[in-house]
């Protein structure tokens, strides 16, 4: 990759899980060969439809999830097999934030009670200086007054109130690094904006860089610095996200473009058939070569690898020059 | 223009939850008509009594809740005035609703085909059950399934095709009237553009009118002709669609949620998310439930609630929009959009 030395560093990063079929055991591989980087202080927007591997990438970052196969490298450090002592050291490092701030809270313990316990853990300071950095936390986040949201529970909070609980838990143990899994898409629209202005803000006070999951184009491009497409568990297509907006090479970054609602395409969708994509270990060619108009017979024998199509704009396509 | 029947009218529709800490106002004095062959979009955050109101106009209203005040009228037909019996013919014949979950919408243990006879046979007893077979088939056909999944149950299939076999039966007795409550909300984008082209076909084609309700602001205003926009159970705006644009007046809320929304576009883009957060239903301030969070408000908005008033392009309830604004200064006013200051 490029000469200065990434934050997070993946490569060829494979996850392998065991289904059962009719025709008994076989493996899928919802994450197949991907590699890609973040800067650090930098937002990666990685976007896909469900299925597309971008939630298992997610949860194999912050080592929920041990890959089967490549390499994850955060900070200098390999941490793709890393267990034990060091794991809960790499917390420190890199933490992440739910889709769902109903689940992912326990709903009896109060707010002070959810970021006591990542400061004890993993900050081991005094009681005073917990209790002022819980006090820090909140006033960060927005949850004031403090004194009285100190001891609400998750229950008297709001659903926009709650992800900012969530967004204070993972900065208690002052990460470096935030895998924000569709932080907004279960909240309501006008408060959608609040938690990315918050967490825009955050990374700019601490240097945060973020992997921030969506399926929405709309939000990947106002809060992504960096886009990236998947499909199928590999990606498509990945660029700075005003030039992968204004000039979106693969065809089912297209498809996604013109679905979106707020988008100025009338005609027909471009795709042939909705189907969902074939994960089976062993697949070969395009993953997204049943639903491509432009499919041709070489798309479903060979795999594109993603290539450099125009500076810092790759593209996983046979052929992305013909189709412009 | 000549007088038109319209499909639905609500007048006045007030409906309360009975709670612990007494009744809760969900739905307050709401006024919407909608026309045949029309699309008209309800927009609102979740606990601004867009679902409840659905919910009245099927008469679905369950323990709880209750309609305290209003008539709804579907097809001219008062909904509350009919007998249970009389109900359960209409319901479905001439008004049907398409509900968010399309899982558990449909029987899990029922193939496809039996929970579309058997819509057919109960509401036509004497429709044999070869025909409604027939029926089924076709229905299918219309929203783009194979035949093959008449035999399917409904956990295999996709999320997708689940909305479409839902959407088939709430249109199966040519209704003239389609509710349909978050009918894409579950649904990754691309299938949801299919499904929105769908519905927008088989409209124009059969011709029903659809109350599509939805949180999805830039969504509604695609698919829909009139928006009405509800919060903390008002409905506080009742536009055209085509004139949702920043620089046409709006309600305070309105112009909020649309600043509030990403575009897609390559520019750069600035967004502000609404200040404060969705009201409690029951601490609301005397005055306009919005007033806390809005950036123009006055005293007189705290304490006054304000009044419907007609614009050409829309009904806003807002004093922003008020002719005579008696005594002086309180009133809220225009001078600090934020428009002219960027």
């Amino acid at each position: 990759m490029a000469g200065q030395a990434a934050f997070v560093q993946v490569d060829d990063l494979k996850i392998r899980f065991s289904i059962r079929t009719r025709k008994g055991p076989a493996f899928i591989t919802p994450v197949d060969n991907v590699s890609f980087h973040i800067q650090p202080g930098e937002v990666l927007a990685l976007v896909g439809e469900s299925g597309s591997g971008k939630s298992t990438i997610g949860r194999s970052l912050v080592r929920i999830l041990e890959p089967t196969a490549g390499k994850i490298q955060v900070a200098g450090q390999d941490v793709t097999h890393i267990r034990g002592r060091s794991l809960v050291n790499y917390h420190k490092v890199a933490q992440m934030v739910f889709q769902d701030p109903f689940g992912s809270l326990n709903p009896v313990r109060t707010l002070e009670k959810h970021l006591e316990f990542p400061l004890r853990k993993y900050r081991a300071k005094n009681h005073a200086e917990v209790s002022a950095h819980i006090d820090y936390l909140l006033q960060r986040v927005g949850l004031t007054p403090v004194r009285e949201f100190r001891i609400k529970y998750p229950h008297e909070l709001s659903g926009g109130q709650r992800q900012r609980l969530a967004i204070a838990r993972a900065l208690a143990v002052s990460p470096e690094f935030i895998v924000a899994d569709e932080p907004i898409s279960m909240l309501d629209v006008s408060i959608r904006a609040g938690i990315l202005e918050l967490m825009n803000e955050l990374k700019q006070d601490f240097q945060l860089s973020y992997l921030y999951i969506t399926h929405d184009l709309a939000s990947a491009r106002y809060f992504g610095d960096r886009i990236m497409v998947m499909y199928g568990g590999r990606v498509m297509e990945s660029a700075s996200s005003r030039s992968l907006l204004k000039h979106p090479l693969h065809p089912y970054t297209r498809l996604m473009f013109a679905a979106t609602p707020g988008s100025d395409w009338s005609k027909p969708l471009p795709e042939t058939s909705n189907e969902a994509p074939n994960l089976l270990e062993g697949r070969k060619g395009c993953p997204f070569a049943h639903r491509c108009l432009f499919v041709q017979e070489r798309c479903r024998e060979e795999t594109p690898a993603l290539r450099e199509f125009e500076k810092e704009h790759h593209v996983a396509c046979h052929f992305a020059e013909t189709l412009q | 223009m000549s007088k038109v029947q319209p499909v639905l009218e609500i007048e006045d529709v007030t409906v309360v939850y009975d709670s612990p800490s007494g009744p809760v106002q969900a739905v307050s004095d709401v006024n919407l008509t909608v026309y045949p062959g029309t699309i008209v979009g309800l927009i609102g955050e979740s606990g601004s009594g867009k679902s409840t109101l659905a919910n009245a106009i099927m008469r679905l209203l369950r323990g709880n809740a209750r309609l305290t005040k209003g008539q709804i009228r579907v097809m001219g037909t008062d909904i509350y005035a009919l007998s249970k019996r009389e109900l359960r013919t209409f319901r479905w014949s001439r008004m049907s609703m398409v509900f968010q979950s399309a899982m558990t919408a449909l029987n899990p243990v029922m193939t496809v085909e039996k929970q579309i006879v058997d819509t057919f046979r109960s509401h036509r007893p004497q429709m044999s059950v070869k025909e409604a077979k027939e029926r089924a088939r076709d229905l299918l056909r219309l929203v783009r399934i194979d035949e093959k999944h008449l035999r399917s149950f409904p956990h295999e299939l996709s999320g997708g095709m689940r909305q479409r076999v839902v959407i088939a039966i709430a249109i199966a007795l040519e209704p003239q009237l389609v509710i349909m409550d978050e009918p894409t909300t579950a649904l990754d984008v691309v299938v949801q553009r299919s499904i929105l082209n769908q519905i927008q076909e088989l409209q124009a084609e059969r011709g029903f009118a659809i109350l599509f309700i939805s949180h999805d602001f830039s969504l509604v205003t695609e698919i829909a002709s009139r928006v009405a926009i509800m919060y903390a159970g008002r409905m506080v705006e009742n536009t055209e669609a085509k004139v949702l644009l920043p620089e046409v007046d709006h309600h305070p809320y309105t112009e909020g949620l649309m600043r509030a929304i990403p575009r897609l576009t390559y520019e750069d883009v600035v967004i502000e998310g609404i200040q404060g957060h969705p009201p409690d239903l029951i601490d609301l301030p005397s005055g306009c439930a919005y007033s806390p969070r809005c950036p123009y408000a006055t005293a007189a908005c705290m304490e006054i609630r304000p009044t419907l008033h007609r614009l050409s392009h829309a009904t806003i309830e807002c004093h922003l929009y008020s002719p005579t604004k008696e005594g002086d200064s309180e009133w809220p006013a225009k001078q600090l959009l934020y428009k002219s200051t960027t």
